[in-house]
């Protein structure tokens, strides 16, 4: 038995997959614990669906397997959401409009801190970084 | 008998003791330290000189730039470098290079980021166009420009480095979008943009060592205060039982041909514009414990007041009075309710360009310069009507 883990993953739909129920095969046949983070989904321009998903490690990736067969793009969220700490001048603008807490100055050397365990890949952090540091496909 | 304005060394012997490797330099934040552990006149008679430092937004900045002359001349009228329009009031190859000009094609670019452009060494491309003369017969010239090809680039900034500065807060229902940064409703977070205990004029603040003329760190080079800042206005008020210190600024020039972009970054503020951080330290010199004494302040002494800027007139209302060192906890109590906090300028920065300059002092590649002048300590505050 493999322990439980936790991911967070984004779904990309195009257009002609919209109406499969993806979401739902995740929880029913792979046994999945599934939170919606964020979702925008229109019939007509597809979208994107972030998750997080709870679960037997070997069942998360056949999960997201079977995701991927039904025409869904599938990438995790730590790989979507982009920092680049060269970039990154430290100054915080981003922590306070962060919706989750995800980011933070550390109380030692004031360097930022992104908690990918938190962030939902909302995109404000990304919007408001002065030195564009930030970017998130989304 | 001995007191805390007793002359302790001259700007002389302190130079001396630089150029001789021996002067004993620590920042404004080590400085604390120093003074708890062993008290203010032991430590003054120790230090030379104390480091500061900020790094921040400041949108009154830019640059000098001539070009040099095309064949045949050009005296260029409209000018635009990469998009973003200079300024075309000069002679035949000067301009002026705001930060906060946008691009008149693509979005969040900006003179600042020409300028950081620049000191990064990239090509930029230069346009210019004139109705021509006798002596300047070209009417049109496009070329690619660097740093190194262009005869002068100095960086002169009208007002830099503001003593004291606002917290921002919004209490309407709806998003804001400001230069102190994306404000949320209801005080949903405050931003703020001081290094505080860092600050370079929060360290000396009757400006006995600040002044025309005074030897900066600016953006990695070494630089000077031209003159005091646009909008100077020192003062001193007392609110809820706390004094706070008023806003003097700064006017500073250096050769952008020496600066680095560790030091300088341009800045996008969705929904505002653009700005430039600019990075800046000065060096304070001990010349007696009173000075020593000025730059032991900490962030939990130094306050500022909470300004509503959802309201859309001139006098904004204060809201309330907070320390520094409640803003940079992360949350600062107002009406009861915690709110998250932003600074918009980079403590780590501000403290790299301390303990950078404080290491050109300690290696005898930095002087002290004593100004012309000081900072007057009386501002003028006029008004559009």
């Amino acid at each position: 038995m493999n322990a439980m883990i936790k991911r967070k993953v984004i779904f990309t739909f195009p257009p002609e997959i919209v109406e499969k129920p993806i979401s739902h095969t995740l929880m029913r046949d792979y046994d999945l614990w599934v939170n919606i983070l964020r979702a925008k989904i229109e019939p007509s321009s597809g979208g994107k669906l972030v998750l997080e998903l709870r679960g037997d490690e070997d069942m998360i990736e056949q999960g997201i397997e079977s995701a991927r067969q039904a025409g869904a793009g599938v990438t995790l969220l730590e790989h979507d959401v982009l920092w680049d700490k060269e970039l990154c001048v430290d100054c915080g603008a981003c922590i306070s409009t962060c919706p989750t807490q995800a980011l933070s100055l550390d109380r030692d050397n004031f360097k930022l801190i992104f908690d990918f365990e938190k962030c939902v890949a909302c995109g404000t952090c990304a919007e408001v970084c002065p030195v564009k540091a930030i970017t998130i496909e989304f | 008998m001995d007191t805390i304005t007793s002359k302790l060394r001259t700007y002389e012997e302190i130079n001396d003791r630089i150029a001789k490797g021996e002067a004993v330099v620590v920042t404004a934040e080590e400085v604390i330290n120093l003074v708890e552990d062993e008290g203010a006149r032991r430590a003054a008679r120790e230090v030379d000189v104390v480091t500061t430092g900020t790094f921040s937004p400041m949108c009154s900045s830019g640059v000098f730039l001539n070009f040099g002359h095309a064949d045949p001349p050009i005296r260029m009228q409209k000018i635009w470098l990469n998009d973003v329009p200079a300024h075309g009031g000069l002679a035949a190859v000067d301009t002026y290079l705001g930060a906060t000009n946008l691009s008149e094609t693509a979005p969040d670019y900006g003179g600042a980021h020409v300028i950081e452009d620049l000191v990064r060494g990239r090509e930029v491309t230069l346009k210019a166009v004139s109705g021509g003369t006798d002596c300047y017969p070209r009417k049109e010239v496009t070329t690619d420009i660097t740093l190194l090809s262009i005869n002068e680039a100095v960086m002169f900034n009208p007002r830099n480095c503001y003593q004291n500065y606002n917290a921002a807060v919004n209490t309407t229902k709806k998003t804001i979008r400001t230069y102190m940064g994306t404000l949320l409703p209801d005080m949903g977070n405050v931003s703020f943009a001081t290094s505080g205990q860092l600050s370079p004029l929060f360290n000396d603040p009757t400006f006995r060592s600040i002044g025309m003329g005074t030897r900066i760190f600016l953006c990695g080079a070494q630089g000077h205060i031209a003159w005091h800042g646009t909008q100077h206005r020192p003062s001193v008020v007392e609110r809820d039982g706390k004094t706070i210190i008023g806003g003097a600024t700064l006017s500073v020039v250096g050769d952008l041909k020496k600066m680095s972009a560790d030091f300088l970054r341009a800045a996008v503020f969705p929904g505002y514009g653009v700005s430039m951080f600019v990075g800046i330290g000065i060096p304070i010199p001990i010349l007696d414990e009173e000075m020593l004494r000025a730059t032991a302040v900490t962030d939990d002494e130094l306050y500022t007041q909470i300004i509503d800027y959802s309201y859309p007139h001139r006098q904004r209302p204060a809201l309330g009075t907070v320390s520094y060192g409640e803003l940079r906890s992360g949350t600062v109590t107002l009406d009861g309710k915690e709110i998250r906090t932003s600074p918009l300028s980079s403590y780590a920065k501000a403290r790299e360009i301390a303990q950078t300059l404080k290491k050109e002092i300690e290696e005898s590649q930095f002087l002290l310069q004593r100004p012309a002048w000081t900072l007057p300590r009386e501002g003028v505050n006029n008004h559009l009507e």
